[in-house]
C-alpha cells in the first residue's frame, strides 16, 4: 500500500481540524451536542453547519437529530471512517514536518 | 491546489495541538483533581479515626467526632467531584454516560450494603471483624469499583489503581483495628494522591 503523502483536503481547513480533532477526544461511542460543541469552537451555528455538512458528505462525521421544538436536540460523531481520516492526516503532517525540518524549508 | 487549504503545515500542527489541549480540558474530568478529593477523604478521614483508636485498650471504635469529620470530608469530595463532572460531559452522551451510571450505581450499591450491613452484625462478629467489614470494605469495594472502570474504559492507571487498593483492603485481614486505620489512611489515601501527582504530570506533558 502507497504511503498517504497528501494532507486530506476534507480535514485540511482550520475550522474542520479543530472539529474533528474535538470529537476525537471523545470516547468511541459517545456523541457532543451542537451546542457545545459549537461553543467550545466559538464558531457561530451557520457556520459550524456548513463545515459539519462537508464533513458528512465525506463520511467522518454522523449528526443526530432527535426530539423536536424546544427539546430538539442534534449530536454529533465522529465516524470511525474519520478517526482513521484523522490518523492517517496526522501521520502525514508529522511527516511533512519532519521533512521541512530535515530540509530547513517552510512547506505549505 | 488543495480545497480550502489556507494555513501551512506549520500553522496546522499549532491549530490541530491547540483544538486538543483545548477539547482534553473541556471534554474529559480531571482525575487529578477526583484523586486528590479522594486521597484527602482518606488521609484525614481514616487518620482522624486511627489518631480517635490508638492507644484504646480495650478496642471500642473511633469516636463520634472522628466519624462525623469522614462524613463532611465525603460529603465535600463528592460534591466537588459532582460539580466538575456534571460541567465537563454536558452535552456528551453515549457509551461512556452508560458506563459512568454503571459504576456510580455499582459503588452507591456496594457501599450502602456495607452502611446497613455493619450495624446488623456488629453484636455477632468480633470487634476486629466489624473493624475490618467497616472500614476495609470501603476500600476494598473502592477498588473493584476502579477496575471496573478500567475494564468499562479500557484505561490502565484505574486498573492498577483498584488493585492496589484491593490488595491494601486485604491485608487488613490480618491487622488490628487501629492498624487497619492507619493502613487504610496511609496506603489508600497515599495511593490516591499518588495517582494525583502522576496524573497532572501526565496532563502536563500531553501525554
Amino acid at each position: 500500500m502507497a504511503a498517504e503523502t497528501e494532507l486530506d483536503p476534507v480535514i485540511h481547513a482550520p475550522a474542520r481540524l479543530r472539529v474533528v480533532v474535538t470529537l476525537a477526544t471523545l470516547r468511541d461511542g459517545d456523541s457532543l451536542s451542537f451546542t457545545r460543541l459549537q461553543e467550545l469552537l466559538g464558531l457561530t451555528p451557520g457556520n459550524l453547519i456548513t463545515h459539519l455538512r462537508k464533513l458528512e458528505d465525506a463520511g467522518y462525521v454522523t449528526t443526530l437529530k432527535t426530539g423536536s421544538g424546544v427539546n430538539a436536540r442534534t449530536s454529533v460523531s465522529l465516524s470511525q471512517q474519520g478517526r482513521e481520516a484523522l490518523n492517517t492526516y496526522s501521520a502525514v503532517l508529522r511527516q511533512l514536518l519532519d521533512s521541512a525540518s530535515t530540509n530547513g524549508t517552510s512547506p505549505h | 491546489m488543495l480545497e480550502d487549504q489556507d494555513m501551512s503545515v506549520q500553522e496546522a500542527a499549532a491549530v490541530a495541538q491547540d483544538a486538543r489541549a483545548r477539547a482534553r480540558k473541556e471534554l474529559l474530568i480531571s482525575r487529578p483533581i477526583v484523586y486528590t478529593a479522594w486521597g484527602l477523604v482518606w488521609l484525614f478521614g481514616y487518620g482522624a479515626m486511627w489518631l480517635s483508636v490508638r492507644g484504646q485498650h480495650p478496642y471500642t471504635g473511633p469516636s463520634g467526632v472522628s466519624i462525623a469529620v469522614v462524613f463532611v470530608l465525603a460529603a465535600f469530595a463528592i460534591a466537588t467531584v459532582l460539580v466538575i463532572a456534571s460541567k465537563t460531559v454536558a452535552g456528551i452522551d453515549g457509551k461512556s454516560t452508560r458506563d459512568r451510571r454503571i459504576i456510580g450505581s455499582t459503588w452507591a450499591i456496594g457501599y450502602l450494603t456495607l452502611l446497613i450491613v455493619a450495624p446488623v452484625i456488629s453484636n455477632s462478629v468480633s470487634p476486629r471483624t466489624l473493624a475490618f467489614i467497616s472500614f476495609a470494605g470501603p476500600v476494598m469495594l473502592a477498588g473493584l469499583t476502579y477496575i471496573l472502570a478500567s475494564v468499562l474504559g479500557r484505561e490502565r492507571p484505574p486498573l492498577a489503581l483498584g488493585a492496589w487498593l484491593v490488595i491494601v483492603g486485604a491485608s487488613c485481614a490480618w491487622q488490628a483495628p487501629a492498624a487497619i486505620l492507619a493502613t487504610c489512611a496511609l496506603a489508600g489515601g497515599g495511593a490516591f494522591l499518588l495517582m494525583a501527582v502522576i496524573g497532572t504530570r501526565l496532563r502536563t506533558h500531553g501525554s
